[in-house]
């Protein structure tokens, strides 16, 4: 009986969450568009998105804003040296070559900012008051709210951006058809180099928006980073909507199966869906433009 | 217009071709090895391996080496897997840990002698691979690898929450010191030579089965599945077999750890372990058996050296990573045997061009 008056609850948090793993896993399709390479850094940037605004506003005291879009210009900055000095020199390599230097670039970044900011895990003040509404018997945090709107606002700029642009299609036709792509003119180099861009400010915003919510560590970023793929893939891998609902339903999902199981086992949900979508529907609930691709 | 030789050699040159031309003749080479199955410098290698912890009596030493040896297991086994079979597993770590659980749980509760714990080890994480083996080696490339990943972090969960029976986030404390029919394996140089002992046997064992039937099976398959399955070969049972093999290996790595820790606690098996021992495998030289031993030793021997540098250690450990991927992407002692192959031939040749055509 209890169980059932705190489902709307997780709901609020579930959709929170998932709003956060939807900007993961655009993060992961925007390269992934471009190039057809996992990036598993992705979630590195997040938690630098996070941790350096917070290093921005508590220890350099800057304004809010002003801290937040210096943290999205460093960290885009650090997707354009990961691409240079990691992606770009392995661009020949196989995929477990790949696999492991954007591992190596994950350990890497999370140790470095353990290194320069602390292991302490912070937080940062919500953007606009502290007192939950309550809408429908349910409070929500404002903080949610400014989630939500900004996720929207952020996959109404993407959508723009790889469907009404010439750069969005560029990046497009040099995954699906790099021959095609080269014989257009399409440099695919500078392509995955501008999606490593867009794909580590996107984690950057996504990180400033979780850090009120949630604490950030310096650790957090790769299981956050793992998360947001399966997300990727459970909403139909290479598709930006299939992202956004992959996100959505996986915190939906992990957040109400707190109320049936012990919390500590949480994290296996994510996991345990993945296999499931892995074994009986590979292509995810969209399905997936790439999967008769090369590379997988 | 003269255009001038890129490939010109320079005494230059001799400063790095002498010490690489001393190292190939103790390196094996992956290329010139298809004579005999076993040649002389195997017999060195045994007696290096043999005098090795005599001559350098350094408790450190050995301790580090006991080290090295069991991840040259586990990372045998994941390059049966990864190096002949052409697949990816990043889950190799939850079954290094199934393999020391077992062991621990057997010895602590049970008190089941540890000879029958250690092959217990192989048949509990054999027995998981086959349960989850079927459903995830569908897969291929990266799906395969974030498969194996999901695997392993499930595991961890699993080993962190059930605290009845793993003891949770601490783990399990006292696992008895190995031992066989009442000799005690209780100091360093002694379980040097056991998990070397182990590692001698599991090697003969893999050289013969990748020259065997199977082992050409593999390679057709790493090859082209397509390809492999029109000659007749059964390939998701064949994959299914190695990745069995290959977590039996890790299992019984994870029950030398065990005894050798004397303590299994999850933190252990994280995706840290998954990173070195990929690692280990890649900077062998994939498809290459001796490489995945020389890839232990090296970076444990790495991983040594970092530690004492503290909170530096992760950092410069990634850094080097990335730049061991970059420049050495077929592996350290491919690389260098190719490059070493190659000036010879130049060497050889040049005298004939100076006196023929020039």
């Amino acid at each position: 009986m209890s169980t059932w008056t705190y489902i709307p609850q997780l709901l609020s948090s579930g959709i929170t969450i998932g709003a956060i793993y939807a900007l993961v896993a655009l993060g992961f399709v925007t390269i992934a568009r471009a190039s057809q390479i996992i990036n598993f850094a992705q979630g590195e940037f997040v938690m630098l998105g996070g941790v350096i605004t917070f290093f921005f506003l508590k220890v350099m005291n800057l304004p809010y804003p002003l801290a937040a879009f210096i943290a999205i210009l460093i960290v885009i900055l650090i997707g354009f040296v990961m691409h240079l000095s990691v992606v770009y020199p392995l661009r020949k390599a196989s995929i477990v070559i790949l696999l492991m230097a954007t591992l190596g670039a994950s350990i890497f970044l999370s140790s470095t900012s353990g290194l320069l900011f602390g292991t302490l895990p912070k937080t940062l003040p919500p953007f606009s008051g502290e007192r939950p509404l309550q809408l429908l018997g349910v409070s929500v945090l404002p903080q949610s709210v400014w989630v939500l709107i900004s996720t929207l606002i952020l996959l109404i700029f993407l959508y723009l951006l790889s469907h009404r642009t010439l750069l969005g299609k560029a990046m497009e036709a040099s995954s699906t058809d790099p021959l095609g792509a080269d014989l257009l003119g399409i440099s695919r180099n500078l392509m995955v180099f501008l999606a490593f861009g867009v794909s580590a400010g996107v984690g950057a915003f996504a990180g400033i928006l979780i850090t009120p919510v949630f604490f950030t560590s310096y650790s957090s970023g790769t299981l956050l980073g793992l998360k947001g793929f399966i997300a990727a893939v459970l909403g139909g891998w290479g598709k930006n909507s299939g992202a956004i609902l992959g996100g959505f339903v996986l915190g939906i999902v992990e957040s109400l199966s707190l109320a049936f199981i012990p919390a500590g086992y949480k994290d296996a949900i994510a996991f345990g869906i993945l296999l499931l979508i892995l074994h009986f529907r590979p292509k995810g609930i969209l399905g997936s433009p790439f999967m008769d691709s090369r590379r997988w | 217009m003269v255009e001038t030789k890129k490939n010109e050699f320079r005494k230059r040159d001799l400063f790095y071709l002498v010490p690489l031309w001393l190292l190939s003749l103790i390196a094996p080479d992956p290329y010139l090895y298809h004579k005999k199955e076993f040649k002389k410098k195997d017999l060195f290698y045994l007696g290096a391996i043999g005098l090795a912890p005599l001559i350098w009596s350094d408790p450190h030493f050995h301790h580090l080496m006991v080290l090295a040896g069991i991840y040259a297991i586990l990372s045998l086994g994941l390059s049966l897997f990864m190096g002949y079979a052409g697949q990816i597993s990043l889950g190799h770590a939850a079954f290094f840990g199934i393999g020391a659980y077992t062991t621990a749980i057997l010895t602590t509760r049970y008190g089941v002698p540890i000879f029958l714990a250690f092959w217990a080890s192989a048949a509990s994480a054999a027995a998981i691979a086959s349960f989850i083996g079927r459903p995830i080696l569908k897969l291929k490339g990266y799906f395969l690898a974030l498969a194996t990943l999901g695997f392993g972090e499930i595991f961890l969960v699993v080993l962190r929450e059930s605290t009845d029976l793993t003891g949770g986030v601490i783990g399990i404390f006292g696992i008895p010191w190995f031992s066989v029919m009442g000799f005690i394996f209780d100091t360093y140089l002694k379980q040097y030579y056991l998990t070397w002992g182990v590692l001698v046997g599991l090697f003969v064992f893999s050289k013969n089965l990748v020259r065997s039937k199977v082992g050409r099976a593999l390679l057709a398959v790493a090859a082209s599945e397509d390809a492999a399955s029109s000659v007749g070969i059964n390939v998701p049972r064949i994959k299914l077999e190695i990745f069995i093999l290959s977590a039996a290996y890790a299992g019984l790595a994870g029950s030398l750890f065990a005894c050798v820790m004397s303590i299994a606690n999850p933190e252990a098996f994280s995706l840290g372990l998954t990173v070195l021992i990929v690692m280990m495998v890649i900077l062998g030289g994939m498809g290459n058996l001796y490489g995945p031993i020389a890839g232990a030793i090296l970076l444990t021997w790495l991983t040594d050296i970092l530690s004492r540098y503290q909170e530096y250690s992760l950092p410069a450990y990634g850094m080097i990573l990335i730049l061991l991927l970059i420049f050495f992407p077929d592996g350290i002692g491919t690389r260098l045997n190719v490059r070493v192959i190659y000036l010879i031939g130049y060497w050889a040749k040049k005298k004939k061009r100076d006196e023929g055509k020039l």
